[in-house]
């Protein structure tokens, strides 16, 4: 091979190949090995170990085995009770996310407000879930309430870091003609970037509603309401086909909504 | 004579530390002219439009626009342009910026978002009488049987008759087009063209507007004002622009198709 352009005759170099490049991507490489090598001490993880456990996990499947059916009533109950844990903390977090997400939004607040909410929104995501649902269990008492509080809480750090985004993606030069034309603040928010990012809201809604539904069945285990609650339950109490039929029912249930999440989100535009 | 609709004076904008991208010692707009701005690339022309707009602040010098004056120096910062003056400069802009997701008719009604106050306009309810404005500005710009659908259904040139459509509506004194058909072909370009200048003129609005077709300019504008480098380098009425002045402001940069444009 030669680099004689048959067209002109020219010689054309190249381009260089850095060492840096290479050394960078070398060193990448290395850190990642490492990582994965002191996880791999650390947990004791051993493959050869892993063939021993598949007689205790399948006598464990077994005793699921089969689904008891007298627990339908309970799942339907407790299922009803996820599910409605799960709309109303979605919707309390759309309400209370709406105004963090427009000061965190960088093109309709200056960088002196809309950085420190941004900071403040991840400390919130960094907040365990379980950990608000504690908390709210222990001033409100056992039930589906301090669930829906913990959930509704626990979604704001990232429905208003989605939201801000959203609003941010929103092309300016639309806005700048809006305030050309002499829209105020709110006029400009209103036509100018919800009319332009409302899809991305609605996906980002259902989107954590999804989250929502799977992340509150931890909620029963500290006694904030849902199926999880009657899970740990029979559980506890060695009903594992009991625990069988439980989890199949959520399982229908969640991956029904998350087929119409998908077919819903599919045909926004 | 009544005071000028745009003055600039001693005005000079600069982006960061390099040269000024516009430096004009002198320049006025009356009451009802037709103004087009030309020059070649990087003249001077959208930064001049913008700069009237409101959107950029000059490094010294004195602005005025419909009788507000700003005194630009080192120790002023930008203010932001009051909202009853801005309802008064309509914009016309180079890439549209109507809003692709909404209807024809509502990009044309929220032209009138100046003059609405209150939680009314917020939740979509806006005067009967602006509402019949924003139709017979789109039966001005021939968009009726498209007034229901969405703006990104249309085609570039349909979407520019929307923004002149939407600058109906503000109702301004004063119009400003940047660049307002470079994303379109000749012809789309002269009809537009020739829709903003019967626009302004039956309004009553002084229109200054920048092209990158100076035959354009020569067709329909009163008086065309060349850009080069920052400075204004000629100044005349469109019948006096020949070809030497055009050579004059694009310098040794050909202007493009001085030949013929249009039908």
């Amino acid at each position: 091979m030669n680099t004689e352009s048959r067209a002109t005759g020219h010689t054309v170099a190249p381009p260089e190949q850095s060492l840096g490049a290479t050394l960078r991507r070398a060193a990448g490489m290395a850190a990642l090995a490492v990582a994965i090598a002191w996880a791999w001490r650390g947990t004791g993880f051993e493959i050869s170990r892993l063939g021993g456990s598949l007689a205790p996990l399948a006598e464990f499947l077994g005793r699921m085995a089969p689904p008891d059916l007298s627990a339908l009533e309970v799942a339907a109950k407790s299922t009803a009770e996820t599910l409605q844990i799960a709309v109303l903390g979605t919707f309390l977090a759309v309400i209370l996310s709406i105004p963090p997400a427009l000061l965190a939004a960088a093109n309709l607040t200056p960088a002196w407000i809309h950085q420190p909410v941004r900071w403040v929104l991840a400390l919130v995501r960094g907040i365990p879930l379980l950990l608000l649902a504690l908390m709210f269990v222990a001033a409100l008492g056992l039930g589906p309430v301090p669930g829906v509080l913990a959930l509704a809480v626990h979604s704001i750090g990232m429905l208003a870091k989605f939201y801000a985004d959203a609003f941010e993606s929103a092309r300016q030069g639309p806005i700048e003609a809006l305030d050309s034309a002499g829209a105020n603040w709110f006029q400009r928010v209103r036509y100018g970037v919800l009319t332009q990012v409302a899809p991305d809201l609605a996906r980002d809604t259902l989107f954590r509603f999804e989250l929502n539904l799977r992340e509150s069945l931890v909620l029963g285990l500290v006694g904030a309401g849902g199926i999880g609650f009657y899970i740990q339950l029979y559980i506890r109490s060695f009903q594992y086909q009991r625990v069988a039929t439980l989890t199949l029912v959520i399982l229908v249930i969640v991956v029904l909504v998350e087929q119409g999440s998908v077919a819903i989100r599919r045909r926004l535009r | 004579m009544s005071d000028p609709v745009l003055r600039l004076r001693d005005l000079r904008v600069r982006y960061g530390s390099k040269s000024p991208v516009l430096d004009v010692a002198a320049l006025e707009v009356a009451a009802g002219e037709v103004v087009c701005v030309i020059g070649p690339s990087g003249a001077g022309k959208t930064t001049l439009l913008r700069l009237a707009n409101g959107f950029v602040s000059g490094e010294r010098g004195q602005l005025e626009v419909l009788g507000s004056t700003v005194q630009f120096g080192p120790d002023r910062g930008p203010a932001r342009r009051d909202r009853s003056l801005r309802r008064r400069v309509g914009f016309v802009f180079q890439g549209f910026n109507v809003v692709e997701r909404a209807s024809v008719f509502s990009n044309v009604l929220w032209g009138s978002l100046g003059r609405q106050r209150g939680l009314g306009a917020l939740l979509g309810r806006f005067p009967e009488s602006d509402r019949r404005l924003a139709m017979e500005a789109i039966a001005e710009v021939d968009l009726l049987e498209q007034t229901t659908q969405r703006v990104d259904t249309l085609s570039g040139g349909q979407q520019q008759r929307v923004g002149v459509a939407r600058v109906i509506v503000q109702q301004p004194d004063l119009v400003l087009a940047d660049e307002p058909v470079s994303s379109l072909d000749p012809v789309l370009a002269a009809e537009i063209v020739e829709l903003l200048v019967g626009v302004a003129r039956r309004h009553g609005n002084t229109l200054v507007m920048s092209l990158h077709l100076p035959a354009l300019a020569r067709r329909f504008a009163d008086r065309v004002v060349g850009l080069r480098a920052g400075s204004v380098v000629w100044d005349g009425t469109s019948q006096s622009l020949d070809d030497r002045a055009i050579a004059s402001i694009y310098g040794s940069e050909p202007p493009p198709s001085v030949a013929e444009v249009g039908p």
